[in-house]
């Protein structure tokens, strides 16, 4: 069987400094996307569990996965989480969920605990789809854009191109900067073809690290039209798995001038722990 | 309590065929709102507004550009495909470019009897255009006479507008009790209403209004007490949509497109002449974009909705390449967000993205509530 390069690392991680049974509210978040699906749960309001893994083609079992994948070694169970909600694309197949809240509002939410509260605006790349989100100091939405129709400037179409040149997904970023000079950018409507046109680009005699960075800087050109439609404002940070790709993320800072805020936090988390948060809030009010 | 209008709503070609064996008469399809149904009542005509499918096609590719919205594709693909068979005749009044381009190519392709185009200005706020629309009318009327054999009087004329006004009465008073706190019609079952008022003989639906309105009067209904949104922008007869929309916590109060309030909105007021009566009619109706100038009075009419109907919040409708409303849409967005009222802008096509569409309306509703969450 060929080698899957778009397949990115699943991962869970746990606090080894929170002692959840200490009586503090326990909420979670889960998150499922089109691509991939998190969970995230906080005792008192602070992180401590999370996990990251690909969406199968059932929707409530990667929520039910993701979710005991978090937990993980902890010694936590579902019973001991107060609230949960479910949030992403799949949010109403999140088994568990007291509640369902967009991703647009959850990612908004959880960046502001992620980057602080001086942001202003947030780009969300998902697998399928881009959010241009504004936001107020609390994290509440204040004006949100959606890409339209097309897959391009989206996970998938990284995901897409990492197969087509035989690249590890996590290493694409990197690799688009080992260029000589900045190629022009491959199509930037359709992921379809744009693989058309780097497949002749790479029989025109291409490397492919000039095609990654054609394809990044298309990818970045396609999310900051967005962006100029709803105006960004600082802070601007950008959240969901194109966030950890350094090609995309400089590109799109360099043609918009603002450079983003970088966080401790794992960026493909911002929509469950914003879900998280929401929960919290909502159990503290009953609701 | 809206089983009659759904039905009308949901078999409009089944209805039209029927009512045409039974009276004998001649049925009028017609191109957007600004036509003179008066004048056809008078002549004992039933109009028929042509609206499009939401299904996919494939027809219209050789007949109209691609970069012309996807409602007049819609409507000109009912056409060709033969929905509409039963027509006497097609009209357009002048509005917009492009349903003009599926009124010509409907007549260049599909039979008809009888057809017009009546060439409604488009400059309204002129001085001289009530008088000029006058005059188109009365040759409309002339031409109207020639075809079914029949000299129009001043009582036929007069006996179509009390039926049309008796109706739009009707509707501004079904729409008064929007303005409640809990308004007891959502605003499906408004578009159901308001979809089969523009096809249905309006002797037939004044009846069936009235005892809705009676109902509504009585306290029957259901409770609509989502977040309150207005529609407005393009033309949208998309009763999926709006059931999608109230299904995650909206309810509709009040739109100003043409399936909506614009077609109603106002009356043919009194006066001896009646031509010029229904011409000032249309002249000073609620405009649509492509007649709104040089001042623009749709801003502060929507504003008005806006405020009356007491919206936290407007969904923007544009039908895709749209010119007409893609001008005016900024400036609306802004006027309406300087008064407090949230704007969500979504572009249709002749089907509609309902899950990518659910995601950006729950998002709003979010965004519009109180701070609940946080």
């Amino acid at each position: 069987m060929a080698k899957e390069f778009w397949r990115w690392k699943e991962y869970n991680w746990k606090s080894e400094n929170i002692n959840w049974n200490n009586g503090a509210i326990i909420t979670g978040g889960v998150d499922v996307g089109s691509v991939s699906s998190q969970a995230v749960v906080l005792v008192g309001g602070e992180l401590f569990a999370y996990s990251s893994m690909r969406t199968g083609s059932d929707s409530p079992m990667s929520a039910v996965n993701s979710m005991n994948w978090a937990l993980e070694g902890t010694g936590m169970t579902l019973e001991n989480i107060k609230y949960v909600v479910g949030t992403g694309y799949g949010r109403v197949n999140v088994p568990f969920a007291n509640k369902t809240i967009t991703e647009i509002a959850c990612h908004a939410r959880g960046a502001n605990l992620m980057y602080g509260n001086s942001v202003r605006t947030i780009l969300d790349m998902g697998g399928q789809d881009c959010k241009a989100i504004r936001c107020d100091e609390k994290g509440k939405v204040t004006n949100f854009l959606m890409n339209d129709k097309c897959a391009a400037g989206t996970g998938r179409g990284m995901e897409v191109f990492a197969d087509l040149l035989s690249v590890p997904i996590e290493d694409v970023g990197e690799l688009s900067f080992y260029v000589e000079e900045e190629p022009p950018p491959v199509s930037s409507t359709c992921v379809v073809f744009a693989k058309t046109e780097a497949t002749g680009l790479l029989r025109e005699g291409w490397h492919k690290n000039k095609v990654i960075a054609a394809y990044c800087s298309a990818m970045a050109h396609r999310v900051v039209s967005l962006l100029e439609r709803i105006g960004v404002e600082d802070d601007f940070v950008i959240t969901g798995g194109i966030a950890k790709n350094v090609g995309v993320v400089r590109r799109i800072a360099k043609e918009i001038g603002i450079k983003t805020l970088e966080t401790e936090y794992d960026s493909q988390i911002a929509g469950a722990l914003g879900a998280a948060l929401f929960a919290r809030s909502l159990a503290e009010k009953g609701k | 309590m809206i089983t009659q209008f759904r039905d009308w709503e949901q078999n409009r070609h089944t209805y039209a065929k029927a009512w045409k064996e039974k009276t004998g008469g001649k049925v009028m399809g017609y191109f957007c709102t600004y036509v003179p149904e008066e004048i056809l009542y008078a002549a004992n005509i039933l109009p028929v507004r042509i609206l499009g499918s939401h299904e996919p096609h494939d027809v219209t590719e050789a007949h109209i550009f691609g970069m012309f919205c996807p409602f007049c594709r819609d409507c000109l693909a009912q056409g060709l495909k033969g929905k509409y068979n039963y027509l006497d005749g097609v009209m357009i009044s002048q509005s917009c470019l492009h349903i003009r381009q599926a009124y010509t190519s409907w007549i260049k392709h599909v039979p008809i009897d009888f057809s017009y185009y009546l060439p409604m200005p488009n400059n309204i706020q002129s001085t001289h255009a009530v008088k000029y629309l006058a005059g188109e009318l009365a040759q409309f009327k002339v031409a109207v006479e020639k075809w079914i054999g029949k000299e129009l009087t001043d009582e036929d004329i007069k006996h179509g507008i009390e039926i049309m006004n008796e109706n739009r009465g009707l509707m501004q008073q079904l729409y008064s009790y929007k303005k409640n706190e809990n308004p007891l019609i959502s605003g499906e079952e408004t578009m159901e209403v308001a979809i089969s008022e523009q096809m249905v003989d309006k002797r037939e639906h004044t009846p069936v209004l009235k005892e809705l309105i009676d109902k509504i009067a009585g306290g029957a209904g259901s409770k609509n007490n989502g977040t309150r949104l207005m529609v407005l922008g393009s033309e949208d007869d998309d009763i999926a949509f709006i059931r999608m929309v109230e299904s995650v916590g909206a309810t509709v109060v009040t739109d100003d497109h043409c399936v909506g309030t614009r077609y109603f909105w106002n009356n043919v007021e009194n006066n001896d002449d009646y031509l010029e009566a229904i011409a000032r009619r249309y002249c000073e109706r609620p405009a649509c974009p492509s007649k709104d100038w040089i001042e623009r009075s749709r801003i502060p009419h929507i504003l008005s909705l806006a405020k009356d109907f007491d919206v936290k919040g407007a969904i923007v409708i544009q039908q895709k390449f749209c010119d007409p409303h893609e001008l005016d849409i900024p400036a609306i967005i802004k006027a309406l967000n300087a008064i407090d009222v949230k704007t969500l802008f979504l572009e249709f096509d002749v089907t509609v993205p309902l899950g990518q569409f659910k995601i950006r309306v729950e998002a709003f509703l979010e965004m519009l509530q109180e701070d609940d969450l946080f």
